[in-house]
Formats: structure tokens, sequence, C-alpha cells
């Protein structure tokens, strides 16, 4: 009690040094108190971020050793869009082998038991869901909604939700220039379209294997105009739902029957039933990078009907059509693409279910990817580089907080020495005189420390985000740059491909897209809602370029760095972490000091 | 003089700074009785103030004990014996300046953890009569004080807990004869009248005449 009491009347009388110290502490734990804000917040955005939202991931064949070995051979293609990006620049080499390529290729293609077979393997998947996408030629009753840009469509990209992922760059310029259909761990429904299946025909018929499969729908989500959606089972074969722009451009309605031929084989006709017609309500999230002018990628196009169908219609993806290209050759390929896609409902699932794939014996060659999670890495990268300076802040401040804290109490101490002399002459013991300096700073470091939090509390949401905002500005320049360093490679084809002034806009866009999206929170934490607005732009049609250069990464932009109790825990600890720093300084002098000596040297 | 029992005793006590160094004090051995106010003289360098810090307990003697109330020193807190049953007048005072006289005497009493049936306000406007200064002093920060008003509040700080036992190191030291007078007589008050024993070092032949025994340490002589 005398101790605290003691303490106390001299944290009151020596009002000038206490000040200074409380206000040094008070920065300290200031600075301390943003940065530990910001680390939580950016663990917070990161647990978050994605707990509220399903991820979707695919497992699409690791193209990577194949494009190093393509890189070695020159080889620009080996789908059927061969005249894509690099052919120009092979020109002087020696043509590739594209049979073999393209053989060795789709021998990699897993099939629809291979997929149900890891998914099995992981009680982490919450369910699964698949399409197949076959081509479809015209007939004369029934025409392809066609309209004059379309034709110019000749990108080769297979899909534009690739380019939102941040490992963009590389793999990107890999598909652009293959155009090859498997997808590389594209958006959701990635890159399975596009492609060879897609080429020959003038609609894609997709089969749904259930209702999330359409309510995650390529083209995005649609509302039905009329009818209703086709059933799933073997009863409900034939029936169909088409575009209304297809209805309308064929006079169709619901009931209606038509037909259309196989894209390889004129004899051989599908008829189908129409139940429904449906509406587009969002923009396509998913450029149908049909290559070559395809209209089948054009979303108006799609014909939607259930896996059971193109089953019974041996247009699904165990089927095999056989092909024959302009030089005559002769390739088997699969009827149709297919897409398979594993839901989890968290993150910590997905990562479950990679383990478990492998431990299935999925093998190196592929690789199990989420553009959710891809996505939601790379928007995370500016608030990790803050929280990762937050944390350099933090280990500068403290260090040199308890620096100056040491120096302070030391200069205290030996500023007090007679005042332990006299009190241990009179018989306190030293171990109370070291208590009472220790409670005496603590009650100043204490008094700082609520300064400090306060002000760090104020200030730590908008300097956080000001810091934030340098670290996206900075990010984002890196993009740029990077964009405009590949952009010229990349935007080669699609330039070729007749759509030359839409060559220009890709990085532009892409940049303005960043920044502007990077204003809201919400967007950049939820990779749907970016992607279906990176999508916005790249419509069909004559943006081929923009689709694959797409690579608006909408940062996370706006940190919730606020401090709760957690944080001023936290603080405290350090607080009593900095003060037993500083007072065992003054307790190892205090114990040194002999009141004798003490008042002898003062006499 | 009526013989009361020893309160404290010096028994062949010796004292040296460094282990087997020269020895400053040399088997001294002295009884002090409550009621009576001792002197202690000697030349310079006679070792009168580390008998007095073995006696106040800032200093162990390395040969003999030191007896307080029947009991060796050696073998009680040393801490609480200052804080409780020895008070110390100092030569220097030692109070401290930024505190006022009634938070010096106040100071001494939280030390020594006793409980007291006054507030200690009280006790010290008290004591500051005892040591013959006016009651507004208390509030009076120490360096506004005169050197002998210094003194007095630090025989007041060395009363506030009561002690059986006072000490003083030079109280008179550098003070006037009029000063000097009224000091030795607060301590005769204190020895005669509320049985104290008074142990006070000093070169002064008047202080050495107006107690009642005086110990005087021989000049310092070299031992084989």
């Amino acid at each position: 009690m005398f101790v605290v009491k003691n303490a106390w009347r001299n944290v009151i009388r020596n009002k000038g040094r206490n000040i200074l110290v409380a206000i040094i502490v008070a920065i300290i734990a200031a600075a301390a108190t943003i940065g530990l804000a910001i680390r939580q917040a950016a663990v917070t955005a990161r647990e978050t971020g994605l707990e509220n939202t399903t991820i979707t991931a695919q497992i699409s064949f690791d193209r990577s050793k194949a494009i190093s070995e393509m890189r070695e051979s020159s080889s620009s293609s080996d789908s059927s869009s061969s005249d894509s990006s690099d052919s120009s620049d092979s020109s002087s080499d020696s043509k590739p082998d594209f049979d073999a390529m393209r053989e060795a290729m789709s021998d990699k293609q897993l099939s629809l038991e291979d997929y149900e077979k890891y998914a099995k393997a992981s009680s982490a998947v919450k369910s699964t869901y698949y399409t197949e996408t076959a081509g479809l030629a015209e007939t004369d009753d029934v025409q392809p909604v066609e309209d004059s840009t379309s034709s110019s469509s000749s990108s080769s990209s297979s899909s534009s939700s690739d380019s939102s992922s941040s490992d963009s760059s590389d793999k990107q310029s890999g598909d652009g220039q293959q155009g090859q259909p498997g997808g590389q761990g594209g958006g959701d429904m990635g890159g399975g379209m596009g492609g060879m299946t897609m080429t020959s025909g003038d609609f894609s018929l997709v089969g749904f294997s259930s209702d999330e499969a359409v309510a995650n729908a390529e083209n995005g989500t649609f509302t039905m105009s009329d009818g209703e959606v086709f059933g799933y089972d073997s009863d409900s074969d034939g029936d169909v739902i088409i575009s209304k722009e297809l209805a309308d451009f064929n006079n169709l309605s619901v009931g209606d029957t038509f037909t259309l031929e196989n894209t390889s084989d004129e004899d051989t006709t599908y008829t189908f039933t129409i139940v429904g017609i449906y509406e587009n309500s969002t923009e396509s999230s998913n450029q149908m990078g049909g290559p070559m002018g395809s209209t089948a990628s054009d979303p108006a196009n799609a014909i939607y009907t259930s896996v059971s169908t193109l089953k019974s219609l041996g247009l699904d993806s165990d089927s095999t059509v056989s092909t024959t290209d302009s030089d005559g050759n002769t390739t088997e390929t699969a009827a149709a693409q297919l897409n398979y896609t594993y839901v989890f409902s968290s993150k910590d699932d997905y990562e479950q279910f990679v383990s478990d794939a492998e431990k299935a014996g999925l093998s190196d060659d592929y690789t199990v990817s989420s553009a959710d999670v891809e996505q939601y890495e790379s928007s995370l990268v500016p608030l990790d580089n803050l929280a990762q300076f937050a944390l350099t802040l933090l280990v500068i401040v403290l260090g040199v907080g308890a620096v100056v804290l040491v120096v302070l109490t030391l200069f205290n101490v030996r500023e007090r020495k007679y005042e332990v002399g006299v009190l241990t002459a009179i018989g306190v013991k030293k171990i109370k005189v070291a208590a009472q300096f220790t409670f005496e700073l603590l009650v100043v470091t204490m008094i700082g420390l609520a300064l400090g939090a306060a002000g760090g509390a104020i200030a730590s949401v908008p300097v956080s985000n000001q810091l934030l905002a340098a670290q996206v500005a900075q990010q984002e320049s890196q993009a740029s740059s990077q964009n405009a360093q590949f952009g010229r490679d990349m935007q080669g084809p699609g330039a070729q491909g007749g759509s030359s002034d839409s060559s220009s806009d890709p990085s532009s866009d892409s940049s303005s897209d960043s920044s502007s999206s990077s204003d809201s929170s919400s967007d950049s934490s939820s990779s749907s809602d970016s992607s279906s607005s990176n999508g916005a732009p790249s419509q069909p049609g004559g943006n081929g370029p923009r689709g694959m250069m797409g690579q608006a990464v909408s940062y996370v932009s706006n940190v919730n760095a606020t401090v709760n109790l957690k944080i001023v825990g936290q603080l405290l600890l350090i607080g009593l972490g900095l003060t037993l720093v500083a007072a065992l300084v003054a307790v190892v002098f205090v114990m040194r000091y002999e009141p004798l000596q003490i008042l002898a040297d003062r006499s | 003089m009526t013989e009361s029992t020893p309160i404290l005793e010096l028994d062949n006590v010796s004292y040296s700074y460094t282990k087997g160094g020269k020895k400053v004090l040399h088997g001294i051995s002295h009884t002090f009785r409550t009621g009576e106010v001792y002197s202690i003289t000697g030349p310079s360098g006679a070792g009168k103030t580390t008998m007095l810090s073995l006696i106040s307990g800032l200093a162990s003697p390395t040969e003999g004990r030191v007896v307080y109330n029947g009991k060796d020193l050696a073998k009680q807190d040393r801490y609480d014996y200052r804080s409780h049953d020895i008070g110390v007048i100092f030569q220097s005072f030692n109070l401290l300046p930024q505190l006022t006289v009634a938070e010096n005497i106040i100071l001494s009493m939280d030390a020594s953890g006793k409980k007291f049936d006054q507030p200690k306000k009280d006790i010290a406007v008290r004591l500051l009569e005892q040591v013959h200064l006016p009651a507004e002093y208390a509030n009076e920060r120490i360096l506004h004080l005169s050197g002998g008003e210094q003194q007095r509040v630090a025989i007041a700080r060395a009363l506030g807990y009561d002690p059986k036992v006072i000490v003083a190191d030079e109280p008179t030291g550098n003070l006037d004869m009029a000063t000097q007078d009224d000091i030795m007589s607060i301590f005769r008050t204190l020895a005669h009248e509320q049985d104290r024993c008074v142990i006070i070092v000093t070169h002064s032949p008047e202080v050495a005449a107006a107690s009642d025994e005086v110990f005087e340490l021989a000049p310092l002589r070299r031992h084989l």
C-alpha cells in the first residue's frame, strides 16, 4: 500500500518528466495500435473473405510442362485454332507435330468417372456439378443468332475468367497461344469451354447436371421468360431451353420442336423440344472464346439441356467424334467438353480436397485450382504487403520504444539515487523501492498507452486505408506495367483477327476497372462479384482480346482496421512488456545501491 | 542513575570496509540504556560514523555482535529494524527536498508499516511541536527551511514511528549555539521524559557536556 501510495504521489509530483514519458509511450502505443489493427484486419479479411461464399474448384491438366515443351518446339497450338498467336513468331521454325500434340493433350483429359472418383475421395467436397458442352450445326429451319461483329471474334482465348487470376501473365500467354480446352483453373466454369468442339458448331448444346450447375451457368444467370427449366432424369431427355434471342430469331416458342445437325456428320440430326425460353439476366461471366467466328460462342446460341439429354444423344464427353481438319487429318475428339466443378463450403475444405485428391492418385500432371481462391489471394496482395509493413513498423516502434523507455528510466533512477538512499536508510526495503519505481513507470505508461490507444483507434482506419491505397496503387502500377509488357505479345492474335480497335483497350480497361472496383470493399471480397464485373466488358463478339487481358484484380482496398478488445489486450501486453523491460533496469539499479554509500557520498 | 535493562549493546564489535582489511573499529563493547543521552566522541577518523552505521543497522560488524533488545541484529531484518526500532538523524538530514515537511515525516511513518490511532498528519504536527517548529511549517517545502529547521524536521521524522532508540550524526554540526542548545534540550527531553535511548555522534565538547554519558573512541591504533 505504501508503495502504491508513494508511487502515485511521485507520479503527481514529477509532472514534467512523466508527461514526457507518457507522450513517448502514447506515440509508441498509437503506432502499435495501428500496426496491430492492420494485422488483425488482414487476418480477419483473409479468414472471413471466403467464409460465406462457397468455393468452386476444378481439376485441370497442368499444362505448364506442356507449354514449356511446346515453347521449345515453337508449337503454337494443339487445337484447331491453329493460327493463333505465335504462328507468326514461329514461322521460321519447323512445323510442330500438331497431331501428336493434340493427342497427347486429349489423352490427358479426365473423364467423368475420374472426376467423380476424386469427388468421392474427399469428404470435404460439399457438392459437385458439371456441364457438358457439345457443338451442333444449323439446319435450314433453325439458324443461329449472328451479328456482324461475331465474325471477328477470332480470339483464341479460351477463358476470360482465367485472366482475373493473378498468375495470369505466364499461363495466360500459354492459354492464348494454345486456345486449348480443358481450362486451367479458370472461372466458375473455367476454361473447359471454347476450343475444339465448339469450333465447328453453330450452336452450343450445354448439358447441366443439376440446378446448381444451371445456377452457375457460364453465360451468367438467367431468368425464364416462358416455360420452365428442364428436368434432369431421362424422362426429360430432349427437353431444352433456349435463349429469347434465339427463339425470336427463329420464331420458336415453348412446346415447339426443332432439329439440329451434328457438326461433323450432316446425316445425324437431333430433335429437341423447347420447354422454356430464358433470358440472360446478367452478362456473361465468361467470354465464350469461340475461335474462328463460331456463332456457338454467342450466349444467344446456347441451348441448355440436361446431361442426360446429351448422353442419350451420344454427345456426352465419353463419346467421341471424328473430325477432319483442313489438312485432311482425322482426329478423334470427345463429343462434348466436360466441365466438372467441385463445390466447397470453405477454403479449408478446398485445401483438404487438394490433398485428398493427391492421395487418391491425382498425378502431378493435374492441378486442382480454384479461381475463387486464386483471385481472392491475389486481391489480398496489397493487404498482405500492408500487413508485412505493419509488422515491420510494429517491431521498429517497439524496439525504439523499449530503448527510449529504458534510457529514460535509467536517467530517472540515477537522478533519484538520493531518494533511493533516503528511503532505504529509513528502512524501506530495496525491493519496495524498486516496486515503487516500477509502479510509477507502470502508471505513466498505462496513461500513455490509453492515450495512444485512443489516438491509434481514431487514426487506424483512415491511416490503414491510406496505406493500403498506396499499396494498391503500387500493385496496380506493377500490374499495368506487366500488362504493357505482356500485352503486346498477347494482343497480337486479337489484332490479327481483325478486332484491332479493341486491342488497345484491355490494358487501359483493366487498370480502370481495378481502380474503380477498388472503391468498394464488398466487391473485392467477393470474387464472383468482381469476376462478373470484369466479365461484363469482355462480351463475346469483337472484344475477344479484352477477355483474355481482363486482368483486373479488384484488390482489397478497404480494410476495416478497427480497434477491438483483442487489440487493446495485445496493446496492454505490449505496454506491460515494455514497462517490465524498463523496470528491470530500475530494479537492477536500485538493488545495487547501498544507502550508506549514497548518503556518505552526499555528505 | 537508575539501572534499566540495556536496549542496545555492542559486544566486542569490529568493522573493516574490506574483508581482512584495515579495521576501522576494533573490539568495541558498550551498553546503551533507555532514558539516557549518550555522546560518542573522538578524533576524526576514529570510526564515529562507522559506529553509528553499525548501531543504526546500515552496516554489519565484521566481528562481534550488535544486540538490540536482547536479540542479535545480524539475525534480524535490518530494514525492519531501521524502519521500526531506531530513528536515525543524518548529518546531512537526508530529507527529500521535493516533499513537504509533513510528507517527509509521514513518509517514515508509512515506511515503518506501523498502525497509528491518529491521523498521520496530526501526529506530524504534534511532532513538529515537539521539535519546536510551528504547525504551519507542515506544508512547507524542505528547501524553504533553514539548516536548523531542517534538522528539527529530521528529528521529527525520526520520531514519527516512535522508536526506542534515536541515533544522531553530528546533529549540531553546522548550527549556531542557540539552535544547538535547543536541539540538545529536545534530545534530553526525548531521553528523560519519553524514556528513549539517544545516541549522538559529535565532536562538539558542548554537546558531549550536555549528554549523560560520553563514550570516547580512542584514536585508531595499529594492530598487528
